[in-house]
């Protein structure tokens, strides 16, 4: 069991690619082939991105710091000191005694939090955004507001009427309301002074309060405000119990409880409270005196109250954990600005006011506005004071919107962008790359994805507002459903990445109730969450759905289906060949397309492939990739399809050959350069053409009538009619429009799902012939009107022809146009290899060289061994010489000897014969020379054995 | 079930590819080809009865099908005909509805799943049900399925409720596992079965 799991997680190990998503078996072996191939190109990319990226650095000056950044952090960490000073302003300011009731854990840290009211209070201005700024000071004006009418009030008695007309807003009235009847406790307080401590946690609210302003993330602002009103009115009501033991009158009393009451019932339900709720509330309380007495008395259990609606409530720790907002590296900070004017662009045209909120960059006073105008726009309730504060800031925005209307530069390294995303993005780049393509920065709008997830949570806490805001249940099931089958075992899809997924989805859900979620965005959502932070993949995703494909995953999926019959006309246009294989096969196209296009071929093509196409497509921001990605696709893979005999083993081999596209430069060259004519004016021509027809479908098959059935089956029969039909079209509305007036508006405004339909709807539903009364002159007309549309096809038939020739032409020099770009291409490639060639000539020259002093040194190695060997010679003859002479001298010796022999065997006789001779004389003389004649012989043999001793040594 | 087991896919199949084309149009009465389509709510398990069936795999982390995706396997009966089932695999988000045309015209057989632990899904295979009576050919093959039948400790649709939907419709109901296998060649048998058959001429 162990070893099966076992041997299963290595299978899987060993079946994931670089980007951690699973090979299917059968393809694993193709992709290690091709990994070494990615890894060289990959190495080529990345060298040319970083010199591009170098050059634009160089070229362009920064156009964004990091300031944002760090804006938004310090932003942060006030917020959340923010959140714990006025836990702990609660703690405290409820009763001293009681804070060991409430979470120890907590305590610990706010209590160093509070230390440093004064100081936050100093930090917080400069750094927050401007937006919490203008609230901030509108809160301080209303503070004021509130409190100095109270000691007008004070002073002069009861004057409430007096207060109104001065304030804005009937909340804001509100507010008043009560301060002005608790301003007198208050103020006796302050006299007292009785408790030392108190003005010092009254500080430290006024410091939270102000906190809580710039922490609201919640659009409904107002409301989080006067909450904040009534829990300073608490504070302030904390006195009372000192009003109350210094005799003040039960009156008195009443009305300075009741706030508290209402913090408890606001904090319960949070900040979706409406106003007129809490104004009933308020009116009711005062009747019920010793109820809120009883409750003033159990402090304790207030607190609690409060903590765990904090706990539960907007201040989850969700929100502060969620906010995941990265900056992309500052080199792309051109390409996001060019990228960025396409946003603008596309919302201007869209919806102004988008627009408006999303220019936030260019300076602070302008976030500032686009806050506030993201949360109008997105506040479900009508805020009065909002509305009132608006004139002051309009201005300011139109200003604004006219700026940035009006420039839009030029960029000169565009082309030179492309070719490099047409190249493929580095691994390391491309989250960055892909965020400035699709301009997340300029679609962000601050703290809006946090509010998402706020409102999120808010309304899965609270049921009861659950049918105001909130996903639908259907998508939050769904979403559900479809998480864990997310790039099942993905490596970086843990419980975390799971629930940044879910969040992601949920917010975008939020974000576009008219998408909501669709079935294939979990994919692309997996794939934006492993290259770049979360907030950061729920802009671009935002981007991708919103904008590059409006339309397609709605309801309806309108736009999807659209393509599909625009691709089919494509398909027939460039492969004809194929598409009279797949119609005699019966398999449609958009079977397989279909998939393709919804998936955006994620799931379809080896992930090296769909990323780069992605590159492209992201780079492009229209679906003018898909198109030709397709295209490109069914060109590699249509002449091994129309070798297939049955339908079923047609769409297995596209499948298969599609899901073993590992080349995915070629993939990406043959549909960048192949198809250059599919444009996106083309494609927008085209879908136009379609759209009526699908519009036509869904909207029937949303009556559910019989009709569709029939018309369906028509309109399909006729769409396999034509086989050229875009053209044509064109034609016979040209032709309508000028030859027949008589038809009227119908036919145009008639389900043209094809010209014939066309013709025919104007033939049935003509207004003119049912105003004819007469049967035979109906007869008579229609006859004469059906010889008109007989003429009428004929030369509709003829300019078809025309057209044809034409179309042909425009084919012709399509595909001059391609072959110029291969030709480009080609020459190029042989630019490339010439360079190569001389590149390797040079090689050659200097091995050459090399080879030279290689043969020199040899030759001289040469020379010297000849040398050395003549030496050699010469000894050798020297000692031959020398051998000789010593021979000679062998023999010089050898004769020596027999001389010497001779001359012994001589001297003997002679010695002989002198003894005998001294014999016969016997004279002294004799003797003496007989000594010395005995001596000389002696000397003689002594040399004799030397000699020969020297010989054998020779030798 | 009196029927053999499946053959191996790719010698069959090829066969039957051949034979059919052979016979262009008018396939002959040992070897059927047909178009199936799987119709459901999203998560009922379509994909693991296909995989199930054509590779004999269970994955229970399978993928979210996007539009649709396709299988084909051949199976061959015991009298000896063989019949390729061409299974078109939907996406069961109820939007993906509006593409399921392009998917079920022309289908000989429609197998409409739910999850007998999910009465939701048990509405939507009726929903899935009366579309195909309105919209798909007259005489299209229906069979219900009860998918999940290994979960039967959380059983929420009565067997019996499926029976009698079935009955009343017209179509062959069998409860599946895609997990533990059971079933599932047996209903593409039962359907290969109830295939109109070309009258041999």
């Amino acid at each position: 069991m162990l070893l099966s799991l076992l041997s299963r997680r290595t299978l899987e190990v060993d079946s994931r690619d670089s980007y951690g998503f699973t090979l299917r078996p059968q393809h694993i072996q193709r992709y290690r082939e091709y990994t070494n191939i990615y890894e060289e190109e990959e190495e080529e990319r990345s060298h040319k991105w970083k010199i591009f990226l170098e050059r634009q650095a160089q070229s362009s000056q920064p156009i964004y710091s990091e300031e944002e950044h760090k804006e938004t952090v310090q932003a942060r960490d006030t917020e959340s000191k923010a959140k714990t000073v006025s836990e702990n302003s609660w703690e405290s300011d409820d009763s001293s005694g009681e804070k060991s009731e409430s979470d120890g854990s907590t305590e610990c840290t706010t209590e160093k939090e509070v230390q440093l009211p004064g100081e936050l209070q100093k930090e917080v201005q400069p750094s927050e955004k401007p937006e919490k700024k203008l609230q901030l000071s509108e809160c301080k004006k209303e503070l004021q507001l509130s409190g100095e009418p109270k000691k007008d009030e004070q002073l002069s008695g009861e004057s409430n009427k007096e207060v109104q007309p001065s304030e804005e807003t009937a909340k804001e009235v509100q507010h008043l309301e009560d301060p002005q009847k608790e301003v007198q406790p208050s103020e006796q307080f302050d006299k007292q002074q009785q408790l030392p401590e108190e003005p010092v946690k009254e500080l430290q609210l006024s410091v939270e309060l102000e906190k809580e302003v710039q922490h609201s993330e919640n659009p409904e602002k107002k409301l989080q405000l006067s909450e904040h009103h009534e829990k300073d009115l608490q504070l302030s009501g904390e006195p009372k119990k000192d009003v109350q033991l210094s005799g003040e009158s039960n009156k008195k009393l009443q009305p300075s409880e009741k706030p508290e009451k209402e913090v408890q019932h606001l904090e319960d339900r949070q900040k979706e409270v409406h106003p007129s709720e809490q104004f009933d509330k308020q009116q009711q309380l005062p009747e019920e005196p010793v109820k809120e007495l009883q409750l003033s008395e159990d402090p304790v259990k207030r607190v609690q109250l409060i903590t765990e609606a904090e706990k539960e409530g907007i201040f989850s720790k969700e929100t502060v954990k969620v906010q995941s907002w990265g900056q992309i590296r500052l080199s792309l900070g051109s390409i996001e600005t060019m990228m960025s004017f396409r946003v603008k662009k596309t919302n201007n045209m869209d919806d102004e006011q988008i627009s408006v909120s999303e220019n936030h960059l260019p300076s602070i006073n302008e976030s500032g506005s686009s806050g506030r105008e993201t949360e109008e726009e997105f506040e479900e309730e009508a805020r009065v004071s909002e509305t009132t504060d608006d004139p002051t800031r309009d201005p300011r925005v139109d200003s604004a919107t006219g700026d940035d209307v009006s420039v839009e530069p030029f960029f000169p390294w565009k082309e030179e962008l492309e070719c490099l995303v047409r190249g493929g993005v580095p691994k390391d780049l491309r989250g960055e790359v892909w965020q400035a393509f699709v301009g997340v920065k300029a679609r962000r709008m601050e703290t809006y994805y946090q509010e998402l997830l706020a409102e999120e949570t808010d309304a899965g806490g609270n049921k009861e507002h659950s049918n105001s805001s909130g996903v639908p249940k259907k998508w939050k099931k769904q979403i559900e459903k479809d998480i864990p089958r997310t790039f099942p075992g993905h490596p970086a899809l843990d419980e975390n990445g799971r629930d940044s997924l879910r969040r992601l989805l949920l917010a975008y859900a939020r974000h576009n109730p008219s998408v909501g979620y669709c079935q294939a965005m979990n994919f692309f959502a997996g794939i934006l969450l492993l290259l770049m932070p979360e907030e950061n993949a729920f802009w671009a995703l935002v981007g991708i759905i919103d904008d590059y494909f409006e339309g397609y995953y709605t309801e309806e999926m309108i736009e999807s289906q659209v393509d599909q019959l625009v691709f089919e006309d494509l398909m027939r246009e460039r492969f004809p060949k194929l598409v009279n294989h797949l119609d005699y096969l019966g398999v449609q196209v958009a079977w397989i397309s279909g998939p393709w296009f919804l998936s955006i071929f994620v799931n379809m093509l080896p992930w090296e492939s769909v990323l780069r196409i992605w590159d492209v497509l992201l780079f492009e921001g229209n679906r003018v990739m898909l198109f030709r990605t397709a295209l490109a696709l069914m060109e590699l893979y249509g002449p091994a399809l129309v070798t297939t005999k049955d339908a079923g083993d047609a769409i297995n081999l596209l499948q298969s050959l599609a899901g073993s596209t590992f080349d995915s430069s070629q993939l990406v060259l043959t549909a960048c350069m192949g198809y250059l004519a599919v444009t996106e004016a083309r494609l927008q021509e085209l879908r136009e053409k379609h759209r009526p027809a699908v519009l036509v479908v869904v909207e029937e098959r949303s009556k559910r009538g019989r009709v569709w059935k029939d018309s369906k089956g028509l309109a399909s029969k006729l769409y396999s009619f034509k086989h050229d039909p875009g053209p044509l079209v064109d034609e016979t509305e040209i032709i309508k429009g000028g030859d027949a007036p008589s038809d009227g508006d119908n036919s145009h405004l008639g389900p043209p799902s094809s010209n014939l339909d066309d013709l025919l709807g104007g033939l049935t539903t003509d207004s003119e012939v049912e105003s004819l009364p007469d049967l035979q002159e109906q007869v008579v007309w229609l006859k004469v009107e059906l010889c008109r549309l007989l003429q009428e096809r004929r030369s509709a038939t003829l300019r078809a022809e025309d057209l044809e020739t034409a179309f042909v032409e425009l084919v012709k020099q399509d595909n001059r146009r391609q072959l110029s770009a291969r030709i480009e291409q080609l020459e190029q490639e042989v630019a490339d290899l010439k360079q190569a060639l001389a590149d390797k000539k040079e090689q050659e020259s200097a091995m050459l060289q090399v080879l030279m002093r290689v043969e020199q040194e040899q030759r001289i190695t040469e020379d010297a061994r000849r040398s050395a060997e003549q030496v050699a010679a010469t000894q050798k003859y020297a000692v031959h010489v020398l051998e000789e002479k010593y021979e000679k001298a062998m023999a010089l010796v050898a004769q020596m000897e027999k001389k010497v022999v001779m001359a012994e065997s001589t001297l003997e006789a002679t010695l002989q014969y002198q003894s005998g001779q001294n014999k016969a004389l016997s004279s002294p003389r004799s003797i003496q020379n007989q000594g010395s004649s005995v001596e000389s012989p002696r000397k003689r043999t002594g040399l004799l054995p030397f000699a020969l001793g020297w010989r054998d040594r020779n030798k | 079930m009196g029927c053999s087991s499946s053959l191996p896919d790719r010698r069959s199949g090829r066969l039957g590819g051949l034979n059919n084309v052979e016979n262009s149009g008018a396939p002959d009465s040992k070897n059927i080809r047909v178009k199936l389509v799987l119709l459901g709510d999203s998560g009922v398990g379509k994909s693991c009865i296909v995989l199930r069936f054509v590779r004999g795999q269970f994955d229970p982390t399978s993928k979210v099908t996007v539009g649709a995706s396709f299988l084909s396997q051949t199976i061959a009966l015991q009298d000896s005909t063989t019949v390729k089932f061409e299974i078109w695999d939907t996406a069961g988000q109820e939007r993906y509805a509006a593409l399921a045309p392009l998917y079920y015209r022309g289908a000989g057989v429609a197998v409409i799943v739910y999850d007998i632990t999910s009465p939701e899904s048990f509405n939507k295979a009726q929903y899935w049900v009366k579309e195909l009576q309105k919209h798909g050919s007259p005489d299209i093959v229906m069979a219900l399925v009860g998918n999940k039948a290994d979960l039967w400790t959380n059983r929420e649709v009565p067997t019996q409720d499926g029976i009698d939907y079935a009955e009343n419709n017209g179509m062959f109901f069998i409860e599946t596992s895609a997990k533990t296998a059971d079933n599932i060649n047996q209903l593409f048998e039962e359907i290969a079965k109830r295939l109109p058959r070309p009258s041999s001429s």
